[in-house]
């Protein structure tokens, strides 16, 4: 993976950095960042995460295996009291919700994982330790062509440190 | 091309709006980032006041656990049941942590969602103490089994018995409602940790640290991709885990209101126990918050506008557990049910009218202390008033639990009841149990949450922001979301 890599002190040089390559059509940009800060989200204007499209499915999974257990089990082993309905789904609310919270709740979080990529192995390649501290970082993923361009960029934003990695 | 930066306003200094918490002005004091890195993963070098702590706490629990082994060797007569009292302590115990739980999930999840900023620097506190406090809970209907080892029949699962636990049964409603909310806020807790424990690896240089923070952080690399998915599930999360703080402690009460005893059968439970868990679980928030800020020397992270704002919800969350206890007696009063009346009467005047008047004096009187402002601002005060909280609680569930079992339906009935040393061994062991792990894993993680709190201060920037000069021109001013209008 081939790429540059910039280190900025202050935000609003990052942000203009990225806005400066965006124009130039460098498309694979990737920014790090100790906090989230909305401003790279505008400038990066990704769509919005797909993490609850998991949230939904499987929490709506985890509702219905939620009654389906206590349904079964009351079918199973019938306790036959006063005429009351075997399988009675007004308790069975209770199993059905904490059952969808679990699984829901489970699935947004491995959904997030899947999405992000980790775990992952390795840090090294685009990524500085600095950037969890106090600085922000571009990597750009670019031919060697086209490397000295990206420099030149984020240079002339003031990056603190630029240089290409492989 | 993109909408232009929008910087953060101008910063105040905190004199000009001394109680009113905002982003401006949240913590005057923390100026930069790696300010933030290196004061909170400063508090993990051990001391000697945690080591002696730590110390205490483990003693604590041992003598829990030698107590508990008396008791599987002597049977449950050892401690203090006798009919018609068979829950005692240990059902007290169990709803007394399980209510200390609720706050941590109040506080990350519910004012996460509402947006309320002065969470920001106590919630991984009010987190770890949850995930704990609901282990600690989880240990008691295994203590109060005769026999403890048979505590899975509750689960069910395929099994060579052919039988299955009954899922009408509120017992079964709790083990799903505590194993989730277990599940749900140790995984709330570890990915808010995820992007912290990436600091320190990024920092550590003792090679085994830094290999145990880098599995920990799952090779977190704080990129865009990874910050999007992150606010997304931790939104997606939080909406999950507010209607489950809610539901837990429903499905608590509901232990108690599905029976037909005096005091117990009714419909205010829910809502009375979800209010109680709450002030409970705030005042153990006071509890160990304040010393953490005291002896981490974190006093500018957590604010006096974060305490009072704190002790607002506690001052509010007690006027409701008020309204519950004089709702109970008013409807007692208007029932026409001897039994209710007789019972309710027999709580404040009767055999456990000293309980009873320890939980009002406690849960509702002095926490009007509150509506002082000078005292929702002193620590000392709050910390002193959160230790009342505690025992009212505690007594609150003395009083749910035992008067009703003691004063039934006829007076043949009726007995009374006096907890063993091996009940209160049990409670201190609980108490060991819970410190220890709480003190152990303050020191390997952080007790703030270091991303959230860079996100509260302002970022550095090349450029100042001029909020003169740009209201001047008439460019839009940005709110705190950095929209422009």
């Amino acid at each position: 993976m081939q790429g540059v890599l910039g280190a900025f002190r202050e935000l609003d040089s990052a942000v203009h950095a990225i806005e400066e390559l965006r124009q130039q059509r460098f498309g694979d940009i990737t920014v790090f960042t100790p906090t989230p800060r909305h401003e790279f989200d505008h400038v990066l204007a990704h769509p919005p995460s797909k993490v609850r499209i998991f949230t939904l499915i499987f929490g709506l999974a985890g509702v219905t295996f939620g009654f389906w257990i206590p349904v079964w089990i009351s079918d199973y082993w019938p306790l036959v009291v006063g005429g009351k309905p075997i399988a009675s789904w007004v308790p069975f609310t209770i199993l059905g919700f904490e059952v969808m919270v679990l699984i829901g709740g489970l699935a947004t979080v491995f959904a997030m994982f899947g999405l992000s990529r980790i775990p992952r192995l390795t840090t090294t390649v685009g990524y500085d330790a600095r950037f969890s501290g106090g600085d922000f970082g571009i990597w750009v993923r670019t031919s060697p062509e086209r490397a000295e361009n990206v420099i030149k960029v984020l240079t002339k934003h003031g990056a603190a440190e630029v240089r290409r990695e492989a | 091309m993109a909408a232009p930066v929008a910087p953060y306003p101008r910063p105040v200094t905190p004199t000009e709006r001394p109680n009113i918490p905002s982003a401006a002005v949240r913590l005057p004091a923390v100026k930069t980032y790696e300010q933030i890195d290196d004061e909170i993963a400063g508090t993990l070098r051990p001391t000697l006041g945690w080591f002696a702590l730590l110390a205490m706490a483990m003693l604590c629990m041992l003598a829990g656990a030698a107590t508990w082994t008396y008791q599987i060797h002597e049977g449950l007569g050892a401690a203090g049941y006798q009919p018609p009292v068979m829950w005692g302590v240990y059902i007290i115990t169990f709803v007394f942590w399980i209510g200390i739980g609720h706050a941590g999930t109040l506080i990350s999840a519910i004012l996460y969602l509402f947006r309320a900023g002065f969470r920001t620097s106590i919630y991984r506190c009010a987190e770890i103490m949850t995930v704990f406090a609901v282990m600690t809970a989880g240990l008691f209907p295994v203590l109060h089994l005769g026999r403890p080892w048979k505590f899975f029949y509750l689960i069910p699962y395929p099994n060579w018995r052919l039988i299955w636990p009954n899922p009408k049964s509120p017992l079964v409603w709790d083990v799903f409602a505590i194993l989730t909310y277990l599940t749900i806020s140790s995984t709330f807790l570890y990915i808010g940790l995820i992007p912290d424990i990436a600091v320190l690896r990024d920092r550590e240089k003792n090679p085994l640290r830094k290999a145990i923070y880098s599995t920990l952080s799952l090779g977190w690399r704080n990129s865009d991709r990874e910050w999007r998915h992150f606010a997304r599930a931790y939104l997606f999360l939080a909406a999950l885990s507010t209607p489950l703080v809610l539901s837990v402690h429903s499905v608590v009460s509901f232990d108690f209101a599905m029976a037909l005893t005096p005091g117990w059968h009714t419909t205010i439970f829910p809502p009375y126990f979800v209010a109680g868990a709450i002030f409970s679980g705030l005042g153990m928030v006071f509890t160990i918050v304040i010393p953490i800020r005291k002896f981490f020397g974190l006093q500018h992270y957590v604010t006096l506008n974060d305490l009072d704002a704190a002790a607002k919800m506690c001052l509010f969350t007690s006027t409701v557990v008020g309204l519950a206890y004089l709702t109970e007696f008013q409807v007692a009063w208007m029932s026409g049910n001897q039994f209710e009346q007789e019972y309710f009467w027999n709580r404040v005047f009767g055999q456990w009218a000293w309980a009873a008047w320890i939980m009002l004096i406690c849960n509702v009187v002095l926490p009007l202390s509150l509506w002082s402002q000078s005292l929702r601002r002193n620590p000392l005060w709050l910390w002193i008033l959160s230790l009342f909280i505690n025992l009212g609680m505690w007594f609150e569930r003395f009083v749910i639990i035992v008067p009703s079992l003691s004063h039934e339906f006829e007076p043949w009935q009726w007995g009374t009841y006096r907890p063993t040393w091996v009940d209160f061994g049990i409670l201190l062991g609980s108490f060991g149990w819970f410190f220890m792990w709480f003190l152990l894993l303050i020191k390997q993680l952080p007790v703030m949450a270091i991303s959230e709190i860079k996100e509260v201060i302002p970022p550095r920037l090349k450029q100042p922001y001029d909020m003169e000069h740009d209201l001047a021109e008439g460019i839009p001013m940005p709110d705190e979301t950095g929209a422009q209008h």
